[in-house]
């Protein structure tokens, strides 16, 4: 005789069927679930399955890539907060900023960190490449991926130039203004692309507005594009050596 | 007889007509949406390109009077002030006042477009002597001294006629006109230069706002 079933009372059967609707498996306590867990995973799925051991090694290389990531999540949440705060107004962003160190409850820590980080970003993804660089981890089959990078490296300095300017203090106004002349000194195109940067031929309020919406928009989402596909190549072309 | 109007048309019409029905809107769906893409492409970009610019003005008149400036005029036709410079930065304007009489110059590095400050000793350090400096400026005896803009970007360093002489900057700043209003302040237009120089000229603009007359002498360069 087999035993009768076990009773399941509603409210388990509930919670059973709500977990079993997000996680289609159990917990990853075999080599077979684990590998589910990380297919069935949107957040996971990006890992290979199995990883040699010696792959993720963190050397002398420091997981430069990784750091520069995890910066850029640091950059996203800590700018989120700082928008609270920030108006791109040319008579009020100083005045924010401000605000934002000597008013804001812990605005100082938050702004410092975004600055830091948004520092320690530009370092990192520099050393990434050089590594990348002198390893040859830019050579075949990788070398679609070492393009990718270099466009990410474009993005992380656009991100870090146009974020300099946003205190509008005399650093940020005259770091513009040589910028954007910088800009002009192009054959041809030179004139029109400062037009287009500053929204005028004058650095003002229509050059912040357009600097704002470049650092908290289009820059953030054309570097997480590319990110997307940078990890998706290494994920697919795996790695050698330690990260 | 067409009974039903799904049917492809046969016959004389049918040889004529090559391209079926369906072609032919695949074809006009295409032109359509090719259209649509460059159209909107256009007007994206132009879109970018503001139409209209909150720039200031580029005339402006300034909170000073011609006798603040001059300290009136004196008999041989001199300002009693003797010579002056005075420095409008948030116009960035520099309005300079010698034996010829006033002109203005536009305080935008010609390097990369920041704005050098009025300095007394801008020929310090530069190795350049104070001779060739004295020979720029155009004060006389004892207020012959060196004297120019020096831009806090880079370096670059200018003469008080504007000629640039040291640092990274190619060419002299430009001179804007400078007029006397009816009021006796000066109207400065930023946007009608009376002196360009290109690089490497280091001609002296002979432009003046003339003391006696407070009209300019119309000598303009390179313009």
């Amino acid at each position: 005789m087999s035993a009768p079933p076990r009773e399941t009372s509603p409210v388990r059967a509930f919670v059973d069927e709500v977990w079993g609707s997000i996680f289609r498996h159990g917990m990853p306590t075999t080599d077979k679930v684990a590998a589910r867990t990380a297919l069935t995973n949107f957040f996971l799925h990006i890992h290979p399955v199995r990883v040699k051991k010696s792959a993720i090694r963190v050397s002398y290389t420091l997981c430069l890539g990784g750091l520069s990531f995890f910066l850029f999540i640091l950059l996203t949440i800590t700018g989120l907060f700082l928008m609270f705060y920030y108006i791109p107004s040319v008579d009020q962003a100083y005045q924010n900023i401000k605000d934002l160190q000597f008013v804001a409850t812990f605005g100082l820590v938050i702004r410092n960190m975004h600055r830091w980080a948004a520092h320690g970003m530009v370092i990192t993804v520099w050393l990434h490449m050089a590594r990348v660089f002198y390893q040859g981890a830019y050579k075949p089959p990788r070398q679609f991926n070492w393009a990718i990078g270099t466009l990410l490296l474009l993005t992380t300095l656009l991100l870090s130039f146009s974020g300099y300017l946003l205190p509008w203090d005399q650093l940020a106004v005259w770091a513009i203004t040589v910028g954007t002349n910088m800009a002009k000194y192009a054959p041809i195109a030179g004139p029109y692309t400062r037009y287009l940067l500053l929204g005028g031929r004058q650095v003002a309020q229509g050059a912040l507005i357009r600097f704002y919406v470049l650092h908290v928009i289009a820059l953030p989402l054309i570097g997480f594009l590319l990110m997307v596909v940078h990890f998706w190549r290494v994920r697919k072309d795996g790695f050698t050596g330690g990260l | 007889m067409a009974i039903n109007p799904y049917d492809t048309p046969r016959g004389k019409f049918r040889t004529r007509a090559e391209t079926t029905r369906r072609q032919f809107l695949l074809l006009m769906g295409t032109l359509a949406s090719t259209g649509a893409v460059i159209f909107g492409t256009v007007e994206v970009l132009k879109f970018m390109f503001p139409a209209a610019t909150g720039d200031a003005p580029q005339q402006f008149k300034t909170n000073f009077t011609f006798d603040e400036l001059t300290g009136g005029v004196d008999s041989n036709g001199k300002a009693k002030a003797g010579a002056t410079v005075r420095s409008i930065t948030a116009q960035r304007v520099s309005v300079v006042v010698d034996d010829g009489g006033i002109y203005a110059v536009y305080l935008v590095c010609t390097h990369l477009g920041c704005t050098p400050n009025y300095v007394p000793n801008v020929t310090s350090g530069s190795g350049v002597a104070d001779t060739v400096a004295a020979a720029r400026g155009d004060r006389s005896g004892s207020e012959q001294i060196p004297n120019g803009w020096a831009c806090p970007c880079h370096g670059s360093r200018y003469f008080i006629d504007s000629t640039n002489f040291y640092g990274p900057a190619p060419r002299p700043m430009d001179w804007v006109s400078i007029s006397v209003s009816p009021d006796n302040f000066f109207v400065i237009d930023r946007g009608n230069i009376v002196a360009y120089r290109q690089p490497g000229d280091n001609t002296a603009p002979q432009w003046r706002l003339l003391l006696n007359s407070k009209k300019d002498n119309g000598k303009t360069l390179g313009v």
